[in-house]
C-alpha cells in the first residue's frame, strides 16, 4: 500500500538536504516557489524526477513535467497525490 | 562597410527597419527599434564618460533588454562583458574587478543585485537600468539607489537622443567583449574577443546555416557563453529575427516543444544536452516542427544514440556540429548526413572558411594520415587577442606557428587531442589537461581544487570527472580533512559561495589519506579506478 501520508515532509526533505543551493531559502516553504528561486534547474529537476518515481513507484509521464506540477512542495504533492488515486483507481478497475 | 559588430545592427536596420529583430514573448523590437534604443543607450554610456576601449558590464539575462544593452556599449565604443548573474557574488565582482568595471547596464529586476556586488568592486559607480518590462520584472525604474551607486533610469535612457552616434576611435581589432571562463589555477580567465575575431565567426555561420531574413533563430546558451555571438549577431547580419527563450523554458522539455513549434523556430542552437532532454522527455510526435530547418549543437559531444533518436524523429532538418574553444569561437564544422544515422562518432569536421586547423603529433610532426593523433591548433582571424591582463597564461597558448618559417605567426593550441578520418575530417578525442565540460560549460578541475583548498579544514583534494551521458562529466571531489568535523553540507555549501553551481562537485567523497605515486603526487588514476 503506497505511503501518502507526511509527502510533504518526505518532498521537502529530500529537495532541502540534496537540490538546494542557497542556504538562505532553508528552511524550505512548502509553499516557496522552486523554480524562480532556482532552486530547480535542468539538473536538479531530473534528479527530482527520477526520486518521485522511485521512491513513490508512480510513472511521470513527459507531459507531466511541466512547471505547474513542479512549482512548489505542495505542487509537486498535489501531483504525486492524484497519480496515486489514478493508478489505485486502474489497479481497482483491474482487481 | 561593416568592420565593427555594431555595422551589422545599422546596416540591417537601414535595409530591412521593420522586420522584427528580437522577439521576447508577445514583444518584439524591429530592427529600426533596435538601431534606435540601442543608439540611446551609447548616448547614457557616454554621457557618463565611458571612452572607447572602457569594458562594460552586462546584467541581464538574455533578452530585448540585453541585446539593446550589449549593441549600445558596442556603439558607445566599449567592449562589453556579460555577468551570469547566477554564479556567486564573489565570483562576478572578482570578473569586474579584473576587467575594471566602472559602468554595468543591468536589466530592472538585477539592480538590487548589482548593488549588493558595489562593495567588492569599488570601480564600479554606475547602473543603468536597460528595458521597461519586458517580461515579468515589475517597471523601468530602480527605486532607492544604494550608496556609492548612481542609478540612471531607463526614462534617462529614452531621454536621449536617438540617432546614430558618432563613431568613435575604433577599429577592427579593437575589443568587442570579454567572455569569462574557468581557471585552472582558481580564477576565471578573461578570453577578449575583437570584432574582427567575431565577425570572421559571424560571417563564416551566417553563411554555413544559409540565414536569411526570413529565419527565427533561437540559441539556448546564456550571454557569458559564445554560443550567443550566433543568435545576437549572425541572425543581425542576415536581418533574421532572434527569438528570445523565455527563462527555464529549457528545463521542461514537453513546454520547449511546444514553444519550439509556436514561436516556428527555424534554426536551434544549443549544447547537446537539452537536445537529449528534448528528444527524450519532449514528446516530439506530439508536434509540429516542421519550420526548424537547422539544428546546431556545439560545446560538447552529443551521444549517437541521442542524436540518431532526435535525426529520426525530425527527418526534415540540416544537423550541424560545429567546434571551437571561446579562443577561437567555432572552427570547425561537420554537417551530418541525412539518413542512415550518424557516424560514432560525430566528427568536428573541417576548419570553417576563412580559419585553418592543423594538429601536431608528440613528435611535433603534422598530423596528415587517418589515425595519426595530436593536439589541435587553429589559425586565423577568429584567434582572441589574449586572455586579459594574463600575459602568461596567454603565453601557453598563443604560440608560434611550428610550421611557418618566414615569420612569426601566432596560432592557438586547443589543448584537445584530436585524430583523422579516412574523408579528411578531424575527430576529437578528449583533453590532455584537467579541463572537463559538463552541460557544455567549461571547467578546469583545478578552479574547483582551489575553491576546496580555500576551506581551513580541507587538507588535500582532487576533483575527477565521472563520464555521463546526459551532462558530458559529473564532478566528483575526493578530499581529506583535519579534524573529524568537517561535514558534506559545510564543504557544499563553502564551495557554492565561490563557484557557479555547475562547477559544485556532484559527488563528494571523505577519506583519510589520498593516494599517492611512487613520485609523491596524488595518484588519481587510482582514485578514478575506484569509482
Amino acid at each position: 500500500m503506497l505511503e501518502v501520508t507526511h509527502l510533504e515532509t518526505v518532498i521537502n526533505d529530500y529537495i532541502s538536504r540534496e537540490l538546494v543551493q542557497e542556504p538562505a531559502l532553508l528552511p524550505l516553504g512548502n509553499a516557496t516557489p522552486l523554480l524562480e528561486t532556482g532552486v530547480l534547474d535542468s539538473l536538479t529537476l531530473l534528479r527530482l524526477v527520477l526520486f518521485v518515481r522511485e521512491r513513490f513507484g508512480i510513472m511521470v509521464d513527459d507531459v507531466d513535467v511541466v512547471p505547474e506540477h513542479f512549482a512548489s512542495v505542495d505542487a509537486i504533492c498535489a501531483y504525486v497525490r492524484a497519480r496515486v488515486e489514478s493508478s489505485a483507481d486502474q489497479a481497482g478497475s483491474r482487481g | 562597410m561593416a568592420y565593427l559588430l555594431q555595422h551589422l545592427l545599422t546596416e540591417s536596420a537601414a535595409r530591412r527597419p521593420d522586420r522584427p529583430a528580437v522577439a521576447a514573448g508577445s514583444r518584439s523590437l524591429t530592427y529600426s527599434e533596435l538601431d534606435r534604443l540601442s543608439n540611446q543607450v551609447a548616448r547614457a554610456l557616454l554621457a557618463l564618460g565611458v571612452a572607447p576601449g572602457d569594458r562594460v558590464g552586462i546584467l541581464a539575462p538574455k533578452s530585448a533588454a540585453s541585446v539593446v544593452g550589449i549593441f549600445g556599449a558596442l556603439k558607445a565604443g566599449a567592449c562589453y562583458v556579460p555577468l551570469d548573474a547566477a554564479a556567486p557574488a564573489a565570483r562576478l565582482s572578482g570578473i569586474m574587478r579584473d576587467s575594471g568595471i566602472a559602468v554595468v547596464l543591468a536589466d530592472p529586476a538585477r539592480v538590487p543585485g548589482a548593488a549588493a556586488l558595489a562593495d567588492g568592486v569599488p570601480a564600479l559607480h554606475t547602473v543603468i537600468v536597460v528595458g521597461p518590462s519586458w517580461g515579468d520584472e515589475g517597471g523601468g525604474t530602480a527605486g532607492a539607489a544604494p550608496a556609492g551607486l548612481t542609478v540612471v533610469g531607463w526614462e534617462a535612457v529614452l531621454a536621449q537622443p536617438g540617432g546614430p552616434v558618432p563613431a568613435g576611435p575604433v577599429i577592427e581589432t579593437d575589443l568587442a567583449y570579454i567572455l569569462y571562463t574557468s581557471g585552472s589555477t582558481g580564477t576565471p580567465k578573461g578570453v577578449m574577443i575583437s570584432h574582427r575575431n567575431s565577425l570572421s565567426f559571424v560571417a563564416w555561420a551566417a553563411d554555413y546555416a544559409g540565414l536569411t531574413e526570413c529565419d527565427r533563430v533561437c540559441s539556448q546558451a546564456p550571454l557569458h557563453f559564445d554560443l550567443s555571438v550566433f543568435d545576437i549577431f549572425a541572425a543581425c547580419q542576415a536581418g533574421a529575427c532572434m527569438v528570445v527563450l523565455p527563462v527555464r523554458m529549457s528545463m521542461f522539455p514537453v513546454r520547449l516543444a511546444e514553444w519550439i513549434q509556436q514561436e516556428r523556430i527555424s534554426v536551434w542552437y544549443s549544447v547537446p544536452s537539452v537536445l537529449t532532454m528534448l528528444v527524450s522527455y519532449g514528446n516530439l510526435a506530439g508536434f509540429d516542427l516542421s519550420r526548424l530547418r537547422a539544428v546546431i549543437f556545439a560545446g560538447e559531444v552529443f551521444p549517437v544514440k541521442h542524436l540518431g533518436r532526435l535525426m529520426a524523429a525530425l527527418p526534415h532538418a540540416r544537423y550541424l556540429n560545429w567546434y571551437g574553444p571561446t579562443e577561437t569561437n567555432v572552427c570547425t564544422a561537420f554537417e551530418v548526413p541525412a539518413g542512415g544515422g550518424p557516424p560514432d562518432p560525430v566528427p568536428i569536421g573541417k576548419a570553417c572558411a576563412n580559419t585553418d586547423v592543423f594538429a601536431v603529433a608528440a613528435d611535433g610532426r603534422r598530423v596528415s594520415r587517418p589515425g595519426e593523433v595530436g593536439e589541435l591548433y587553429v589559425r586565423g582571424p577568429s584567434l582572441m587577442p589574449g586572455y586579459w591582463a594574463q600575459p602568461s597564461k596567454t603565453g601557453e597558448v598563443l604560440v608560434a606557428n611550428p610550421f611557418q618559417a618566414a615569420y612569426r605567426e601566432t596560432v592557438y593550441r586547443t589543448g584537445d587531442l584530436v585524430t583523422l578520418d579516412e574523408d579528411g575530417n578531424y575527430l576529437y578525442l578528449g583533453r590532455q589537461d584537467g579541463m572537463v565540460k559538463t552541460r557544455g560549460y567549461r571547467v578546469e578541475l583545478g578552479e574547483v581544487e582551489a575553491a576546496l583548498y580555500a576551506h581551513p579544514a580541507i587538507h588535500e583534494a582532487v576533483v575527477l570527472p565521472v563520464p555521463d551521458e546526459l551532462l558530458g562529466s559529473r564532478l566528483r571531489a575526493v578530499i581529506s580533512a583535519d579534524g573529524g568535523g568537517l561535514t558534506r553540507e559545510e564543504v557544499l555549501e563553502h564551495c557554492r559561495g565561490r563557484l557557479p553551481g555547475y562547477m559544485v562537485p556532484d559527488v563528494l567523497e571523505f577519506c583519510q589519506a589520498l593516494p599517492r605515486t611512487s613520485t609523491g603526487k596524488i595518484d588519481r588514476a587510482r582514485l578514478a579506478r575506484a569509482w
